[in-house]
């Protein structure tokens, strides 16, 4: 059976303020806004920041789906059988998300 | 005859823009750019489980590593759109400029076609006719120039915007972004390569910093704020520039965690004092400068929210550093952090004004610095003594040597142009500037001390402190009561369990030039509440510091010194002087 390490739980919570940073990074670009700009340009400027805003928070979610990924992989090693007690308690911690 | 009336000048079309706004959307972009670099770095760091094999890991990692190639170049995308936004805010306001130039020229225009078409509507003499035909030539030839500056000016915009059209539009999908910055090494990275260590001197970062090409100074000031944000070399400008990114992206980081319900005890503390230093940039940007009216500068020099177990470390300064003929640094004393930077915002914005307006010929540039860590209270406001005991040097003596490190990096970053420098310490600020001068050589041009509780144990003359007495300045109102603290005469506080602080700068035995430092609300006895007032328009003390910071020492009005006779109380002859009201600000 593959040995699933404390350190995958550890990227995974990386992973999850990885996801988190870039949400917050997505809101920055949405609310940069376009009004500063004159009318020539601000109609550009505001389909770039929306269609940039929508980029940073797919990215984000790719973070978050990596960090899901490694708890599911993290439960499922839980979950064998011939796993021992240790390694499940070194695990336990990492197996919800905090945030 | 009929005179040939010159045609009236062309109007210039309006222009209605924020370049300031646009400035803000060029921050955000590029601390958004910022935190997904990080992700890049990260996919190809941290990410990486060393200690994991098996299927399930090379699935993994097969990943990651994609993850992390586009976050690389989503990063450069829109740093590049960003570093545009930026160029088209300045060509923004230049616009606006040249167009308020050509509106004036044109209502000056139309006065002089509205006068000749008034002259030639009288009755005219062949040769007035003449006379005033030559004058419609020279306008009508004026009206021209005048029309081909606007079509340029017209031209000049429609290029601006139709190039920020186009930055925003060729990276608009992902497939461009791949296309045109897939596997382009970001030049933030060769640089900081060749970034020297950490313990490297100031003038060997500065050295670094201008072997850098621009390029690579604005990919570093995007990719890692952090970097050099905080480090002593670096010019002002840019500390302030990576500075403001790396507030833009906390401000975003820790709100969102905020709103989302997951922020820790600690990300709130700094989120507090990150909100500390935006408000203290607000009010330096929110005052104007005396003599032009504009806005005064702010540059964030120093911004580490998380320093000192959460209670911050902050800078700013009003005026640039980099060009500014005289900077004057001031240290804040206790109870000081983070969340105390727009108070001391407010004082920094205050000095520079009567620095200005009493030596309007030279430019200024004021910077209130908590880069130490201060101890929290403030016995005189009832606080009590904390468990590091307040009435000791432990704090200044650390605070000391960050001080003098802070001036070293002034230096460095000016070296060849020098501005006249001085350092200002206020009440327990005193004796950390005391100490940094007596034990670290503060490479300064005069010191002053303000409101001293005592300067330093070590310190028994201005002679110690490695700079001329002539330059070693102290004001102490006679009603305050902190400044009563220090030594006197042959009794020494910090004999006394180790509490004390050194001595009074601005007794007679210390050697120091002692200026007058009134406050026209003194009453009969001493107050703490005196202890705050060094740094009010219309005082004293104000005006004398200012006086300082210039150079100016004919204009200081000097204080005769405090004197501990051998028997009986130490005596202060300001006790009984008039309390002038020197004029620090324009009226109104």
């Amino acid at each position: 059976m593959e040995v699933v390490p404390v350190s995958v739980g550890r990227a995974a919570q990386a992973w999850d303020e990885q996801h988190l940073d870039l949400a917050a990074a997505a809101g920055q670009v949405g609310s940069a806004g376009s009004s500063g700009f004159t009318t020539a340009v601000a109609g550009t400027a505001s389909r770039f920041l929306t269609t940039w805003q929508r980029h940073v928070e797919r990215v984000a979610t790719t973070c978050e789906d990596r960090a899901d990924g490694l708890r599911r992989t993290m439960q499922t090693y839980v979950d064998a059988e011939g796993t021992t007690t240790a390694d499940i308690d070194a695990l336990r911690p990492y197996l919800v998300e905090e945030r | 005859m009929a005179v040939t009336l010159p045609s009236r000048p062309r109007a210039v079309p309006a222009l209605v823009c924020d370049p300031g706004a646009v400035q803000d959307t060029a921050t955000r972009l590029l601390a958004a750019s910022a935190q997904v670099d990080d992700l890049g770095d990260f996919a190809g760091g941290r990410a990486r489980v060393g200690d994991w094999a098996g299927p399930a890991s090379e699935a993994y990692h097969a990943e990651v590593a994609p993850t992390g190639e586009q976050a690389d170049a989503m990063s450069l995308a829109l740093r590049a759109v960003a570093r545009r936004v930026d160029d088209h805010a300045d060509a923004l306001t230049a616009l606006l400029t040249r167009r308020g130039d050509l509106d004036d020229r044109r209502q000056h225009l139309a006065q002089q076609v509205a006068w000749c078409e008034r002259e030639a509507a009288k009755p005219l003499t062949p040769a007035q006719q003449d006379e005033l035909q030559e004058d419609c030539r020279r306008v009508q030839g004026a009206v021209d120039v005048h029309g081909t500056d606007v079509a340029t000016w017209v031209t000049d915009l429609e290029t601006e915007e139709r190039e920020m059209k186009e930055a925003f539009t060729r990276v608009l999908d992902l497939d461009a972004v791949d296309r045109l910055y897939g596997g382009v090494e970001d030049p933030a990275d060769a640089a900081l390569d060749r970034k020297p260590g950490a313990g490297a001197s100031p003038a060997e970062v500065n050295a670094w910093w201008e072997s850098l090409s621009p390029e690579e100074q604005q990919a570093v000031m995007a990719a890692a704020p952090g970097a050099i944000g905080n480090l002593d070399g670096i010019p002002a400008g840019a500390r302030h520039e990576a500075n403001s990114i790396a507030l833009e992206r906390d401000l975003a980081d820790w709100r969102h965690a905020e709103e989302a319900g997951v922020i820790t005890d600690d990300e709130r503390d700094w989120l507090a004092n990150a909100e500390a230093a935006q408000r203290a940039i607000e009010e330096i940007e929110g005052r104007v400068d005396p003599v032009t009216g504009d806005p005064i500068q702010a540059q964030l020099y120093l911004y580490d929210p998380a320093a000192f177990d959460g209670d911050g470390a902050v800078a700013v300064s009003a005026g640039d550093l980099d060009t500014a003929d005289n900077v004057a640094v001031v240290t804040p004393g206790l109870g000081t952090d983070g969340q105390s930077a727009p108070y001391q915002a407010d004082r920094a914005a205050t000095l520079y004004e009567s620095s200005r307006y009493l030596g309007p010929d030279e430019t200024n540039a004021t910077l209130f610095w908590i880069g130490y860590d201060a101890p929290d209270n403030v016995p005189w406001e009832m606080e009590g003594f904390d468990a590091a005991g307040v009435a000791t040097e432990g704090a200044a003596e650390a605070g000391g040597a960050r001080l003098a490190d802070t001036v070293d990096g002034l230096r460095a970053s000016r070296d060849g142009d020098p501005a006249h420098l001085t350092a200002i310490g206020h009440s327990y600020g005193s004796t950390t500037t005391g100490l940094a001068a007596q034990q670290h050589g503060l490479d300064v041009d005069d010191v002053v001390f303000v409101g001293s509780p005592g300067v330093g144990g070590d310190t028994d003359h201005a002679s110690d402190l490695g700079i001329d007495p002539d330059h070693v300045w102290a004001g102490a109102n006679s009603r305050d009561t902190v400044t009563w603290l220090g030594n006197h005469g042959w009794v020494h506080g910090e004999t006394l369990a180790g509490a004390g602080l050194g001595d009074d700068p601005t007794e007679d035995d210390f050697g120091a030039q002692r200026f007058q430092a009134e406050d026209p609300s003194r009453g009969d006895g001493r107050s703490f509440d005196q202890h705050s007032l060094y740094f009010e328009h219309g005082t004293e003390s104000l005006a004398n510091i200012s006086e300082v910071v210039n150079g100016d020492y004919g204009d200081v009005t000097h204080a005769d010194h405090r004197h501990d006779p051998f028997l009986g109380d130490p005596e202060d002859p300001e006790d009984d002087a008039d309390v002038q009201t020197p004029r620090t600000q324009p009226v109104g």
